[in-house]
């Protein structure tokens, strides 16, 4: 791990390490927040300044708390579809790459069906139905991230099947489930772990997308496409309002993707 | 190749059964009771009975799916809750708003690609554009479109952000705005409609470009190592000439693809730029059906774009196959 990241530039290690302090921020968010991001501090529409660097709101909530509690509200989630699409996809490929027969043209076929439909479209259908909400929203976007890494999985896991280290293991009577994980899964994982990485900005757009559109949390939480939404019409005079938390969001997904993209050429080299 | 298109074709048709079959399981798992919702909460049990009954809600699930969809080939999406009206009706009101704009943000978004793309091949100086690429593909496009309006709007008054035409009253037959302009012959009607195209096909056009110029740039990357182009350059042909007709066709078939997928993000997109820009289409048709919870309506249009999608991709298709006899081999 250290060899990868000496290979990577100075931007790219920086995206890395922002990365990592966005994720303790959104972690910590409720403590280092410098304001109640839920009660009014101050007049409303005060632009930023020193006091207010990001200046208040409509009710004079300080601008600020509420889109650090916001990057909580993005961040986690992103990560957490990630992660569980992560674990799906990976058991689907290696079950459809290791057992191969049927059971792999069965879970193929229904992981080429899953990539050939317009997802975020049916995404958004599915949280019309179950009704608005984030775990809704993470739910729809899951059903549809998961074939991803399913067929990365799969081309791995096949690829590596035929590699002498597993061959080697398999004569010395290694077989079931420690050879899937302790010989075919790691040599899936670099592939999994770029492709996650760089997953990570769209993961954030798609989020942003839906709670900007009102399907994410109701109200009086702070995330961070709704904070856009609802103040579209303030623009011309209290730019602030709009602009700020979804430049926020564009630089969260910029570390995501300079991290992802430095990981990426990286690995190449391995 | 007609065995290849009739491959294609019905693959993307079980695609559109597929997402009708998620349709109707997202429309039977809704908890409320649409018998009880057509009669009213006073009515007496025995008319809701009744009403479930020639509803067919005691039907077997797969009988209830085949009514569905023989509805569905009949052009029967149900009635929207807000509207009152058939939801086909609807879509046919506002699609022409829709495609036209949709229409407008490929053709930008293909073109700035493709010009991204060869420039970055030309100039040599990939690094720069990588990053501006990486940039680009990181700003939501709520934001774009909001700096957009701010600019050529607010700032620069170049361009007018909202609506879909400055004539007052304008109605043509087509509901295309700059098409109905061609055929009344009003040149006022087509600049009115073209600048007020501009801002909201451009912020959708962005992640198109983005994507279709990274994708170009890969294909390009490997198509310029093949041996025949080193055999170009050694005929002394200008890097211009090459990439025109040398390497043009062999590196089309992953961008054209990549055009396919954006057109399933597109919708998503859409909703977006068409309540940012007040744009009377699907988009904004769909956003007010979510706040109403307009089930009928928002899953009719679901509906309605997957078929547009499906129609996109069959042309797509049909494009690589004509530039690229091998895909028909596959």
């Amino acid at each position: 791990m250290t060899g990868l990241i000496s290979r990577m530039d100075g931007l790219e290690r920086g995206a890395i390490v922002v990365l990592g302090l966005i994720t303790l921020a959104a972690i910590a968010a409720p403590w280092i927040t410098p304001e109640d991001p839920f009660i009014r501090v101050a007049e409303a529409y005060l632009p930023p300044s020193g006091k207010h660097l990001f200046g208040t709101d409509e009710i004079g909530r300080d601008l600020l708390s509420r889109v650090i509690l916001g990057i909580q509200l993005t961040w986690l989630p992103g990560l957490a579809i990630i992660v569980i699409s992560l674990c799906i996809g990976a058991l689907v490929g290696l079950l459809a790459g290791a057992l191969g027969g049927w059971v792999d043209m069965g879970l193929s076929r229904l992981t080429d069906l899953f990539l050939v439909l317009p997802s975020t479209l049916i995404a958004l259908a599915v949280v019309a139905a179950l009704g608005p909400g984030l775990v809704n929203t993470m739910i729809a976007i899951v059903i549809f991230w998961w074939p991803w890494y399913a067929r990365i999985t799969r081309a791995e896991i096949v690829a590596q099947a035929a590699r002498p280290h597993v061959e080697a293991a398999r004569l010395a009577g290694v077989g079931g489930v420690r050879l899937l994980w302790r010989y075919l899964l790691p040599g899936a994982m670099p592939a999994l772990l770029v492709t996650a990485t760089l997953d990570v900005a769209n993961v954030v757009l798609v989020l942003s997308l839906f709670s900007f559109l009102g399907l994410g949390l109701p109200s009086p939480a702070p995330e961070l496409g709704a904070m856009t939404a609802r103040t579209l019409d303030n623009l011309t005079v209290q730019w602030w309002l709009p602009i700020l938390p979804a430049t926020v969001i564009m630089v969260l997904c910029l570390a995501a993707n300079l991290a992802g993209d430095g990981l990426r050429s990286s690995l190449r080299g391995v | 190749m007609a065995r290849f298109l009739l491959k294609r074709i019905a693959g993307l048709f079980a695609v559109l059964l597929v997402m009708s079959l998620i349709v109707f399981v997202l429309q039977s798992i809704i908890p409320a009771d649409p018998a009880r919702a057509l009669a009213g909460p006073n009515a007496p049990e025995e008319v809701v009975a009744g009403l479930r009954e020639t509803l067919g809600l005691n039907d077997p699930v797969l009988m209830q799916y085949g009514d569905y969809l023989s509805r569905l080939m009949h052009g029967d999406l149900g009635t929207s809750v807000r509207t009152r009206q058939p939801v086909v009706a609807d879509i046919a009101a506002y699609a022409p708003a829709s495609l036209e704009l949709m229409l407008a943000a490929l053709l930008l978004g293909c073109a700035i690609g493709t010009l991204v793309a060869v420039v970055q091949h030309l100039v040599r100086r990939s690094g720069v554009v990588r990053a501006l690429l990486l940039a680009l593909g990181s700003v939501p496009i709520f934001l774009s479109a909001l700096l957009l309006v701010w600019l050529f709007w607010f700032q620069l008054d170049w361009l007018p952000g909202g609506g879909r035409i400055g004539i007052r009253r304008f109605e043509g037959p087509t509901g295309f705005m700059v098409l109905d302009g061609v055929l009344l012959g009003r040149l006022d009607v087509i600049a009115s409609a073209i600048r007020h195209l501009a801002l909201p096909a451009l912020a959708l056009a962005i992640p198109i470009a983005v994507s279709l110029a990274r994708s170009i740039g890969s294909a390009l990357a490997t198509t310029m190592q093949q041996p025949f182009i080193q055999m170009a350059r050694g005929k002394g042909l200008t890097e211009g000439r090459i990439l025109v007709r040398h390497a043009a066709r062999n590196s089309a078939a992953g961008p054209l693809a990549m055009v396919g997928l954006q057109v399933g993000l597109l919708f998503a997109n859409l909703l977006i730029v068409e309540r940012i820009f007040a744009w009377p289409g699907l988009g904004l048709y769909t956003v007010q059906a979510f706040a109403a919870s307009d089930l009928p309506a928002v899953l009719g249009v679901s509906l309605a774009f997957g078929a547009f999608y499906i129609a996109v991709n069959i042309v797509i298709d049909l494009a690589q196959a004509a530039l690229d006899p091998r895909v028909t081999l596959g």
